[in-house]
């Protein structure tokens, strides 16, 4: 008997994985479909939401959504291939390792986190794509393009932050937690 | 932490950043920077770009619809008569019209300037995300005919240049780029300068027209039209209309602010120069 509840157990953890992880992606393709649409400014809705999937996932999960969501954004922002992906990945795992360790689900730990990868990501942007080039007034495109779009992006972490952990709670952690009681139960008996 | 730097894990981490690193020295190896312009990517994302562009337009279709909810209902219900009954008999009819209309806009570049060699008109399939100069995506490349830095235009006037191009998609950078240079002046070419791109009149989807003398006799709403130097540009052709006229902080000369005759925020279809009369000039150059 007990070993057929460890299977159930098993199966359903699998289905909600799955389930799970397809949300996920479907996030992450929302959020590229939304950053190719229109010339309005926007904010980059795949970095919140690739730092706050790494938030509730194991280093290699995050490195995966880091290396995907930063290479659809080079493609969205017309960027030197792998140049997004490189800083989203080692955010990811980041992110990733800290909440494994060190931090705890907070709405606030994750906005201090986004608002540094998103600074980071800013000013390097603005540093290889448009200072380097010593245009006259360029500091406007930082005050009047990528600033505003940090700000809006950081924002955007409060549509993504309850929903994905309310997800990564009902298929994830909490799933790991029964499994486990389930295994030590059939181990006492 | 200390255990996850000596872990199987880190290294795989630190193989994918190093596969990523590799990535981005091929991409600058194959000389473009861009999916567009990288041989073994451009045929994998194409299709994927070309169904992610369709699904995006009907996305801000539908978000536009809810954004402008209230006119959208109001205008809904005084047209709702009127459209169910010319529907029904209009509906090919209307889609052939307007479909004929913008060809025949394009038609009317090549009217104007028999010289012109025109490709067929290309969609915008996508604007760079947050680029301050409305660079964009069209869906032609050097299968159609589409050249590195050959001129972009509408009937309305000068769009930009083809700054990457692949098989099936190129980049056009916008004449509100400062990586722009056009030579132009006054459509009675007594005046002429560089119009370029100005960081500092982006927020008014303004470009200028620099190096003009500092007494020039430019005045408000003249048009602006490129001049044909150096054969890399046509000449004749209109960029846009003088709104002010400036002097440098030098003092040494003058520039005017200028309007694009196009609308470059709001582009669905555009042309590309193939071969005008003066091109060889550029291409001797080169």
């Amino acid at each position: 008997m007990k070993r057929g509840s460890i299977k159930q157990e098993r199966r359903k953890y699998i289905f909600l994985q799955m389930v799970q992880w397809t949300v996920f992606s479907l996030l992450i393709l929302g959020a590229f479909l939304l950053a190719t649409s229109g010339s309005f400014l926007k904010p980059m809705l795949l970095i919140p939401l690739a730092l706050c999937i790494s938030s509730h996932t194991g280093e290699i999960q995050a490195t995966a959504v880091g290396m995907i969501s930063g290479l659809l954004m080079d493609i969205t922002c017309g960027k030197l291939l792998g140049y997004n992906a490189i800083w989203m990945v080692v955010s990811c795992v980041a992110v990733s390792l800290l909440y494994t360790y060190i931090l705890r689900q907070k709405l606030l730990n994750i906005l201090i986190l986004t608002a540094a990868c998103v600074l980071v990501q800013g000013y390097l942007d603005y540093l290889f794509y448009y200072a380097i080039w010593g245009y006259e007034d360029v500091v406007q495109i930082y005050t009047r393009t990528i600033l505003p779009s940090s700000c809006l992006t950081l924002v955007s972490v409060l549509l993504f932050y309850v929903p994905l952990k309310w997800i990564a709670e009902k298929c994830g952690s909490h799933r790991v937690q029964e499994l486990e009681k389930t295994i030590i139960s059939a181990y006492r008996d | 932490m200390g255990n996850f730097l000596k872990s199987t894990k880190c290294k795989i981490i630190l193989c994918i950043l190093a596969l990523l690193i590799g990535i981005m020295i091929y991409a600058v190896s194959q000389g473009g920077y861009t999916i567009s312009s990288i041989g073994i990517f451009k045929s994998i994302a194409a299709p994927f770009q070309r169904a992610s562009n369709a699904i995006s337009e009907q996305v801000e279709h539908v978000l536009e619809l809810y954004v402008n909810a209230d006119d959208c209902y109001r205008e809904n219900q005084a047209l709702k008569e009127e459209i169910a009954i010319l529907h029904a008999e209009l509906a090919d009819y209307e889609a052939t019209k307007d479909e004929l209309a913008e060809l025949k806009e394009f038609v009317g570049i090549k009217e104007k300037h028999k010289d012109f060699t025109l490709t067929s008109p290309f969609d915008v399939v996508g604007y760079v995300t947050n680029d301050p100069y409305g660079t964009f995506m069209i869906n032609g490349g050097t299968e159609h005919g589409v050249e590195l830095y050959a001129p972009v235009v509408t009937e309305q006037g000068m769009v930009g240049i083809i700054t990457e191009v692949g098989d099936e998609t190129a980049t056009v950078t916008t004449i509100l780029s400062p990586e722009v240079f056009i030579s132009a002046g006054s459509s009675t070419l007594r005046e002429t300068g560089v119009v370029t791109g100005s960081v500092a009149l982006l927020k008014y989807g303004y470009c200028k027209l620099d190096y003009l003398d500092k007494e020039t006799r430019l005045r408000k709403g003249q048009a602006i039209v490129t001049t044909g130097e150096n054969g890399h540009f046509p000449k004749g052709y209109i960029i846009g209309y003088v709104q002010e006229i400036e002097q440098d902080a030098a003092g040494m000369t003058a520039y005017a602010t200028v309007d694009p005759a196009v609308d470059l925020s709001n582009l669905s279809k555009v042309v590309v120069i193939a071969d005008f009369e003066g091109k060889e000039e550029r291409d001797e150059a080169r």
